[in-house]
């Protein structure tokens, strides 16, 4: 009521407390040091685990919630995460099941039951919560016709999916392989290889240059990084709830920046060599190429193999500025042994046909997923790689580095409209 | 036959490899000029069929697969058998109660309920007394699938209730469902407006744990409908409260005024009369069941009640059929490349005698779709809208459409036919492949 009252209170107890003693104030600390035995550090390590056990435990045999579970269970959720014609007479649906577990007991397709087999963990048509399955179905559909299909579960909820201008997925036949490896050559190899010969004009440049250069290595790096990290959340919604798409992406973009930057210091110490750089961009762009196969793989497993020349010489103008990128941080200093080129061209080059090899074996969007997220980690961390590179001996905002930068970013996005899959 | 494919399984394979190569030739020169006929598509199916051949797959293998669903070729219907014992199709075609018949039902696999509760006379009134129960259960409505019901007695379709034109049908209804009210409405020319089953009258709602006893008369003979007038309707009869009400016309009541029981404009003549009176007899199974008509050697009368189901309760049916199981009136398994099947368990034809006059009460209690239909192969019928005339509306006819809620008598005669499965199904496409596609074993 009174701010005269108060007043004198306080000023009362102020004296008393600093009189007490404190040095045993910060008793924590002096504890832990008087643990007789290191095994109490362990008892304290694992006493709150322990704890947990049996509060779960007592959780579940208690089951102190069971007054308020009426009518809560969980809805049944399956998802068709893709669809392959592997022959006329055969479509097949891969499954997944993201919620309880349930029992595929029919299948229709454009609104009508047919026959199916389901090959699933268990060997039956019962799923358990994650487990994925393949639905099997004899049916002689026509390509180029749209086809719904459907599966029911034994409370008779229906998942269904589209296929759309339905077309024989390729099975893997050496000629296929050797259809992607060709393609794989000129779309990856061929590009990479021809902008490695960039290399010598390099060398010549003065180093302020050459960082604009490298900055622009950059651009073309960070564009790929938000293309694919785009693209990643793009095939993250295809992923089936159960595995969480977006955080796996997440996951796979912040795993490969830590694991990438973990093998460069490995060797290097602190300060990266310019080989190692020069590796771990080729790793980066080795990566992302490795997603360009996969897209492509699976254009092919869908029947969308438009491949005509025009995409084909598109995706080699792209790739051709991925070359210097990785030979750039060579420039200066001595000249690594032929051998590392040819090595860094195929570790950036190759790639792509692996993936289309993978691409076409499964169109699973997990991987799919994780293979771009991954990538778009190895591709960020060598931005970053290069930015140190770039500060360690100049200043990141000077106007030709600036300039260099914007003119990457620029170049792939001119180049990414030649390219439509 | 199997050891010795086993045995030297290349001779075999190689043999048949040479004869398809040789058929194949041949039938893609044949279809070549076709237009809309692919060399691929014909490969395709040639492949199939091959391999059917060499594999033995079909009806030999299915047997040894007590699944039922691998061994069909180019498969038919929905695969599997039916496990669960509420209801059964076979049992409920036939399956007539007239208020003394007996109560262990084949509809319900031949358990005991007190639907039949007498027959009496009450002032010089024939009464036929039933007892309704609402309950929810469970049906099995394609093997494996499930579908929670709102029912009478257990059962979907309802109880087939048969009575005499003029008779009181006296209806002790329990509502025994755990959450909803529902009614009885009957398809009948009721004269008392309190007894019309509908939420504005009598008593209105019946609330789950009471009773209400409804009275209806029975008339006009024919074939009618009973089912629940709840709002919203849609839900109450689409979850399975329906069921056949059939009135049998009375031969003295015909002979009296045949013009009533006639769609005829022409003069009753003796012979005219005579015939109304004959047919009248051969519909009445309560006064009359010993009648058999010229030229067979028995009737053989059913009730079909065309329905279906929204499993995923997405406004539009996912199960189609006659008695509520789909495919249940069909075989089990097919070999579509050699014209064979077999029957299963429960998935099975309908065996029928040729001799015998084919007698179906046809329902369609289809929600959602506006109509339904019913067409037969290699056979024609005769059609009684409502089955309240009796000679036929529509005479020699194969597909007959209905409304919901209408219904009829179609009369079939295979006496010429070669015994075999004759086919019946929805011309919808759709229903018939989503189950509602039957047959006729004709012996």
């Amino acid at each position: 009521m009174s701010d005269d009252r108060d007043f004198p209170s306080n000023s009362d107890t102020e004296p008393e407390r600093e009189s007490e003693p404190r040095p045993e104030a910060d008793g924590g600390v002096t504890r832990q040091e008087d643990f007789p035995l290191d095994i109490s550090r362990w008892v304290a390590a694992i006493a709150p685990i322990v704890l947990l056990a049996l509060f779960v435990g007592g959780f579940l045999l208690a089951t102190p919630l069971a007054g308020i579970q009426g009518g809560g269970e969980p809805l049944p959720a399956v998802s068709i995460d893709y669809t392959t014609l592997p022959d006329g007479e055969t479509i097949r649906l891969h499954v997944t099941n993201n919620g309880p577990p349930v029992e595929i007991t029919q299948v229709h397709v454009n609104e009508a039951n047919w026959q199916f087999d389901v090959s699933s963990p268990g060997d039956d048509a019962r799923l358990g919560t994650g487990e994925s399955a393949t639905v099997e179905i004899p049916y002689h559909w026509m390509a180029g016709y749209d086809y719904d299909v459907a599966i029911m579960t034994a409370d008779g909820v229906t998942f269904g999916t589209t296929i759309v201008a339905a077309h024989q997925s390729p099975g893997i036949t050496t000629q296929i392989l050797w259809t992607l490896a060709v393609i794989g050559f000129f779309v990856g190899i061929v590009p990479v290889t021809l902008g490695m010969f960039w290399f010598p004009f390099l060398r010549t440049m003065p180093r302020t240059w050459l960082h604009a250069v490298l900055a622009f290595s950059a651009g073309i790096l960070a564009f790929l990084a938000v293309d694919a990290g785009f693209e990643a959340f793009e095939v993250a919604e295809r992923v089936p709830t159960y595995y969480a798409g977006p955080l796996l992406v997440v996951l796979g973009i912040v795993g490969a920046v830590l694991v990438v930057q973990a093998i460069m210091d490995w060797g290097s110490g602190d300060e990266p060599s310019r080989l190692a750089l020069a590796y771990s961009a080729a790793l980066g762009i080795g990566l992302h190429n490795f997603a360009e196969g996969l897209a492509i793989g699976s254009a092919f497993a869908i029947g969308r193999t438009s491949l005509g020349a025009f995409l084909i010489v598109g995706f080699m103008i792209h790739n051709v500025t991925e070359g210097p990128v990785f030979v750039a941080p060579l420039a200066e200093g001595d000249r690594p042994a032929l051998s590392h080129f040819a090595a860094l061209g195929l570790l950036a080059g190759a790639p792509v046909i692996l993936g289309g090899w993978i691409g076409i074996a499964t169109q699973s969007p997990i991987l799919s997923a994780l293979f771009l997220a991954i990538g778009v980690g190895a591709l960020l961390q060598v931005v970053f790689d290069i930015g140190d590179l770039v500060r360690s001996s100049g200043s990141l905002r000077a106007a030709p580095n600036l300039a260099g930068f914007g003119i990457g970013l620029f170049v792939m996005y001119a180049t990414d409209l030649l390219i439509v899959l | 036959m199997t050891d010795q494919r086993a045995s030297d399984p290349t001779t075999r394979e190689d043999e048949a490899a040479s004869v398809t190569r040789g058929l194949e030739e041949r039938l893609i020169d044949s279809v070549e000029d076709h237009e809309g006929v692919t060399r691929r598509s014909v490969l395709g199916g040639l492949a199939i069929a091959g391999g059917a051949a060499v594999t033995g797959l079909g009806a030999a293998q299915s047997e040894n697969d007590p699944d039922g669903g691998d061994g069909e070729v180019n498969g038919f219907g929905a695969p599997g058998e039916y496990t669960h014992e509420q209801f059964d199709p076979h049992g409920f075609l036939r399956e007539f109660n007239a208020g003394d018949s007996p109560n262990e039902r084949d509809a319900i696999f031949g358990r005991a309920d007190d639907l039949n509760a007498g027959v009496y006379e009450e002032d010089g009134q024939t009464v036929r007394e039933f007892n309704f129960t609402a309950i929810d259960v469970e049906q099995e409505i394609l093997p494996g699938v499930r579908f929670p019901m709102w029912t009478y007695n257990g059962q979907v379709p309802g109880p087939t209730i048969r009575v005499e034109e003029g008779d009181l049908v006296r209806i002790n209804f329990t509502n025994g469902s755990r959450k909803m009210d529902h009614t009885i409405h009957p398809h009948l020319r009721n004269l008392n407006p309190r007894m019309d089953g509908i939420p504005q009258n009598g008593p209105g709602l019946i609330e789950p744990g009471e009773s209400f006893t409804y009275e209806w008369r029975a008339q006009p003979a024919g074939t009618h409908l009973y089912h629940c007038h709840t709002l919203p309707l849609k839900a109450h009869v689409h979850r399975g409260l329906y069921g056949t009400i059939i009135v049998d016309p009375k031969p003295e009541l015909v002979r009296e005024n045949p013009r009533k029981y006639l769609d005829y404009h022409g003069p009753i003549t003796e012979e005219v009369r005579e015939m109304a009176v004959r047919r009248a007899k051969s519909r009445n199974m309560i006064s009359h069941a010993g009648f058999v008509p010229e030229g067979y050697d028995g009737i053989d009368e059913m009730v079909m009640v065309m329905n279906g189901f929204d499993t995923n309760f997405n406004g539009d049916n996912e199960v189609y059929g006659v008695n509520t199981r789909g495919f249940a009136y069909a075989p089990a398994r097919t070999d579509s490349y050699r014209g064979e099947w077999a029957a299963g368990k429960t998935k099975k034809p309908i065996q029928v005698d040729r001799n015998d006059l084919l007698r179906v009460h046809l329902l369609n209690l289809i929600e959602f779709d506006f109509v339904n239909s019913f067409h037969t192969h290699s056979q024609f019928f005769d059609y009684y809208d409502a089955g309240t005339t009796l000679f036929p509306n529509r005479k020699t006819i194969d597909t007959v459409l209905m409304c919901q809620a209408q219904r009829g008598v179609l009369e079939l005669d295979y006496g010429d036919h070669q015994p075999g499965l004759y086919m019946f199904h929805a011309h919808q496409s759709e229903f018939a492949e989503l189950g509602w596609m039957s047959f006729f074993e004709v012996n």
